[in-house]
């Protein structure tokens, strides 16, 4: 696949993933139950959230982003997020659940499988150092558990949001027949 | 008779190609030898029962004696190693259960296609040639992966050229390919290399709803489409006849090749009773068309 190509590809993936997180986050938030399936309930940020990666990040420095900058900062976070859904998705209640988180999970690793092609499209290289999520200590009750999850799924929304605008941002920067010019007159 | 085994053959229980050639050896037991006055010279190679010819035969020394087929196609079950034994009754020593057969040949024309089963499930069947029959178990796998993950095989059930996944995912190039083993080899078909949602079938709109406007002439269609837009856009086909006319009229294919939930169909005659029926794809033209949605009657005001 061309960059071009590849980044149109990850773009689609993301609106995919967007589109099929939108109704399994109602199903596991009604799965999780009152208060954290209710719309307007925001509860407190505790310290434990702040182990999954923050997709939240100030405009102008979002925008400043070096390409290499900004697919790197979505390669680590799904790669992390990953590991955390996947630690949920042997739990969840109904066997339909667990098979679509599942699905999304598979559709997740296929985005950051897509992501790191896109960056060797470009010839950048993957991000050093340790992806998968750090070890973490169990929450102390089923309370703070659900809050973990509650916030995982809201920030993974967040993400893919976040990553929609990037991959469309690359898209606009990178059209196909550019990229792959520059490469071979840089003999690769 | 002989209680104790006086013998035996190797290879134990061969499966071997057909038209190949292939040689058993005989080989008696030494206590035998002392006891039933029995040597290697006086072994008689029998197939079913019929003798084998003495000229495939070899005496490798006291007590082995060896027979070979130039022509696996004239071996069958059992083939057994005989003696005289006392001179003059012929006694068995061992025999051994021959399997022919040919190895798989290279599947061929793989093909997959991904129906959509409901709003959020996706089944790809992917279908294959086969190749010749090998008289052999032979055993065929869908194998699939990312370029760096691979998935479970598809293990085919009740058939030979075809297998079902049931976990799709879009978006990202899928490189797929058939494997068939059998004990004579293995083959591997070409691999193929596309984004599943290349080759969607998608299910045809429902909830079609045809209701008359103002003019005699104008029919509106409503309907609903099961797939998402974030998962592809879709264009349409929409066919209609009077309904007592076998012919259908398809509206211009341009005019419907982009993503909606209605149309209005005009150039119809004033109070007459139509049917219709739409059909969708991925708007690009890449996939495959739906089946054709259920029909729908509607009919038109009075001039």
């Amino acid at each position: 696949l061309g960059a071009g190509q590849s980044i149109q590809k990850t773009y689609d993936l993301t609106r995919y993933l967007e589109h099929q997180l939108r109704t399994l986050a109602g199903t596991y938030l009604n799965y999780l139950g009152p208060p954290f399936n209710e719309p307007d309930f925001t509860p407190p940020r505790l310290a434990r959230a702040e182990r999954v990666p923050g997709a939240t990040v100030d405009l102008e420095l979002w925008r400043g982003l070096t390409d290499n900058a900004r697919l790197a900062a979505n390669y680590r976070a799904y790669s992390r997020l990953l590991c955390y859904l996947r630690a949920l998705d042997g739990q969840a209640g109904t066997a339909e659940l667990r098979h679509r988180l599942g699905h999304f999970c598979s559709s997740l690793q296929g985005l950051v499988l897509s992501i790191a092609g896109v960056m060797s499209s470009l010839g950048y290289p993957l991000p050093a150092g340790p992806t998968a999520a750090p070890g973490s200590p169990g929450a102390a009750n089923d309370f703070l558990k659900k809050m973990d999850e509650f916030w995982l799924l809201k920030e993974l929304q967040t993400w893919l949001w976040r990553s929609a605008k990037d991959f469309n941002r690359l898209k606009k920067k990178v059209p196909p027949a550019v990229v792959t010019l520059r490469l071979e007159a840089r003999g690769f | 008779g002989l209680v104790q085994s006086c013998g035996h053959i190797i290879p134990e229980s061969p499966v071997l190609a057909l038209g190949s050639n292939f040689t058993a050896l005989c080989i008696l037991n030494e206590s035998c030898l002392d006891f039933g006055n029995i040597y290697a010279n006086q072994i008689i190679w029998k197939i079913k029962n019929k003798v084998v010819p003495k000229e495939q035969y070899r005496e490798i020394n006291r007590t082995v004696s060896s027979v070979t087929f130039n022509d696996t196609s004239s071996l069958a079950t059992p083939l057994t190693c005989n003696v005289l034994a006392d001179g003059q009754i012929e006694q068995n020593i061992y025999g051994i259960a021959v399997t022919i057969g040919l190895p798989p040949e290279k599947p061929k024309n793989l093909s997959c296609i991904v129906h959509q089963i409901s709003k959020l499930t996706y089944h790809m069947t992917c279908t294959w040639k086969p190749g010749r029959h090998t008289f052999l178990d032979t055993h065929f796998r869908l194998k699939y992966r990312w370029p760096r993950e691979s998935f479970p095989d598809c293990i085919p059930k009740d058939t030979n050229n075809s297998c079902t996944i049931s976990d799709v995912q879009f978006f990202v190039n899928l490189e797929v390919w058939v494997e068939a083993a059998n004990a004579l080899g293995k083959a591997e078909s070409d691999r193929l290399v596309f984004d599943p949602i290349e080759i969607v079938k998608p299910l045809p709109p429902h909830n079609l709803s045809v209701n008359s406007g103002i003019l005699p002439t104008v029919l509106k269609l409503s309907w609903e489409n099961w797939i998402s837009a974030a998962v592809m856009e879709l264009k349409f086909n929409i066919r209609y006849r009077i309904i007592t006319d076998t012919n259908w009229i398809q509206v211009p294919p341009e005019d419907t090749a982009s993503p909606r939930t209605s149309f209005s169909v005009q150039g119809l005659r004033p109070y007459t009773k139509y049917v219709f029926s739409i059909r969708c794809m991925k708007e690009d033209g890449v996939g495959y068309w739906s089946n054709w949605s259920e029909e729908k009657v509607g009919v038109t005001t009075e001039d």
